[in-house]
């Protein structure tokens, strides 16, 4: 009995795998074949835009904090000078795309997985299939996009912001003069960094999203289906933006060695 | 012709169809009636190929379902007409934008033409002043009327499926969403397939009525034959609706 059960556990998981598979497979299909200009424009305003001012937030106070905590662990090291440097490589390489992204999946990837499910629910999904529209086409690839973006988008300008907050603390808490902090900021502006901070916050909106419409597509059982969905994407989203996190600083490190 | 052929379809180890056979002539209504849970809807989602039976096939129009592939089955069902149970409009676009839905990804209609369009079919349901409201704000009738509208935008649906469509509605309204059944197929000929559990809404638009009982077809036939059924089940069907 538990070898049958253990066995159906892994079939389920399997399955799950070529679900998603597919389904990702087939947005890209329809992103270059059939591609849909005004949905995708659609997503991106409201995911992206709606998702501004909580990005900025998080960012802000990232720059704020991290400036903070530095600036207390150089100074004893007479090494406040390279505040900026420290700060900018910080929310460049890791901070700023994983902060954004993991705030964003509360938004973007509860929205999504809760809006899907309750179509799932009500039908309108297969509504869809009906008139023979697939899902996928209509709802799923248009979306996948507006992440791969928007995410990146919001992560520059999340990082600048960030960066600001930065310059505010060490030029009242740690006293570095600005053009200190801000040589320091542009020697952090290197190819390396400039790489990592730009495929994380790609990768990142691809996986929020993507998450988001697979857990969503699946949802069955009505309300309370659509809130059990809603949390085990979430919790997904997060895991694995941690997860290629890591694998996307140890590829990157395994690329260029231990430049900064 | 919507024809099903020794159908059986299990969901794990329950068997919901047991190689059912079925017919449905063109033009004419099947209505499938049976106690809730008894696959009725299992019928109507294997005709439009979003289940796959275990065994048997499904013909429309000597077309076999099962063996469409993805895309021969979306182009497969643009010719048909689905009403689901609660209407299952979009609801975050309004009445005359459900209707519409149709007509922008299949066709290259302008704006003009498409709301004509619209007008022309939510005026054929009695709701053209309710093309701007949004689904929340209807009715359960109303919302059924729309759904039939949006189902008939597809130019000359051949198929028209209708999934309990008076559920949960009052005898006045039920009267009314039948009627507009009938209508609609005098004016498309359309085959179609009725499922509910109500005899009274049965015989309003039905030609052909067909039992399901345990997974299995137990009575196909007119009104007459099925009135005059010796069949425990049917009797009491029959009974306990009058």
């Amino acid at each position: 009995m538990p070898v049958r059960r253990a066995l159906l556990f892994l079939a389920g998981v399997l399955m799950s795998v070529q679900d998603f598979t597919m389904m990702i497979v087939r947005s890209f299909r329809y992103l270059i074949f059939h591609f849909r200009m005004r949905e995708s424009l659609f997503e991106m305003d409201r995911l992206g835009v709606g998702s501004i001012p909580i990005v900025f937030l998080a960012n802000l106070f990232a720059g704020l904090d991290m400036a903070l905590q530095f600036s207390v662990v150089m100074a004893p090291y007479g090494a406040s000078n390279l505040l900026g440097r420290v700060v900018a490589t910080s929310i460049i390489r890791d901070m700023g795309p994983v902060l954004a992204s993991l705030v964003m999946s509360a938004r973007v990837t509860a929205g999504i997985t809760s809006e899907l499910g309750m179509m799932a629910t009500t039908q309108q999904i297969e509504a869809l299939l009906v008139m023979g529209v697939d899902p996928v086409d209509r709802l799923i690839a248009p979306k996948i996009l507006a992440g791969m973006v928007m995410l990146p988008a919001l992560s520059v300008v999340g990082d600048l912001l960030g960066v600001l907050a930065g310059l505010m603390v060490a030029q009242l808490g740690a006293h570095v003069p600005a053009p200190l902090y801000w040589s320091g900021v542009r020697s952090a502006l290197t190819l390396p960094n400039l790489v990592n901070g730009m495929l994380k916050p790609f990768v990142f909106g691809f996986i929020l999203v993507a998450v988001g419409c697979f857990y969503g597509l699946r949802t069955t059982g009505g309300a309370q289906g659509v809130g059990r969905a809603t949390t085990k994407a979430v919790v997904s989203a997060a895991i694995w933006i941690l997860i290629a996190n890591f694998m996307i600083s140890k590829f990157l490190i395994d690329v260029w060695g231990w430049k900064l | 012709m919507i024809r099903l052929e020794k159908v059986t379809v299990a969901y794990g180890e329950q068997v919901v169809l047991d190689g059912i056979d079925l017919e449905v002539p063109t033009g004419k209504t099947m209505v499938i009636l049976g106690e809730s849970g008894s696959g009725k809807t299992t019928i109507l989602k294997c005709v439009l190929g979003t289940l796959h039976p275990v065994s048997g096939r499904v013909l429309a129009n000597d077309l076999e379902v099962g063996k469409l592939t993805d895309e021969e089955l979306l182009r497969f069902r643009r010719r048909m007409g689905m009403v689901f149970q609660e209407g299952a409009l979009f609801d975050s676009m309004t009445v005359g934008e459900n209707v519409a839905f149709w007509l922008w990804e299949h066709t290259t209609l302008s704006d003009d033409k498409v709301e004509e369009r619209v007008r022309m079919l939510l005026q054929f349901v009695g709701l053209e002043s309710s093309i701007d409201q949004m689904p929340s704000d209807l009715s359960g009738g109303m919302r059924r009327r729309v759904a039939i509208a949006r189902a008939m935008a597809a130019e000359d649906p051949a198929f028209m499926l209708y999934d309990e469509p008076t559920t949960g509605l009052d005898p006045f309204t039920s009267k009314s969403i039948c009627d507009l059944m009938r209508r609609v197929q005098r004016e498309f000929k359309s085959t179609n397939i009725v499922v509910t559990h109500d005899l009274t809404d049965a015989y309003r638009v039905g030609d052909l009525f067909t039992f399901i009982k345990d997974a299995k077809v137990i009575a196909t036939g007119t009104r007459q034959e099925i009135e005059h059924s010796s069949d425990p089940f049917i009797r009491t069907f029959i009974s306990l609706d009058s």
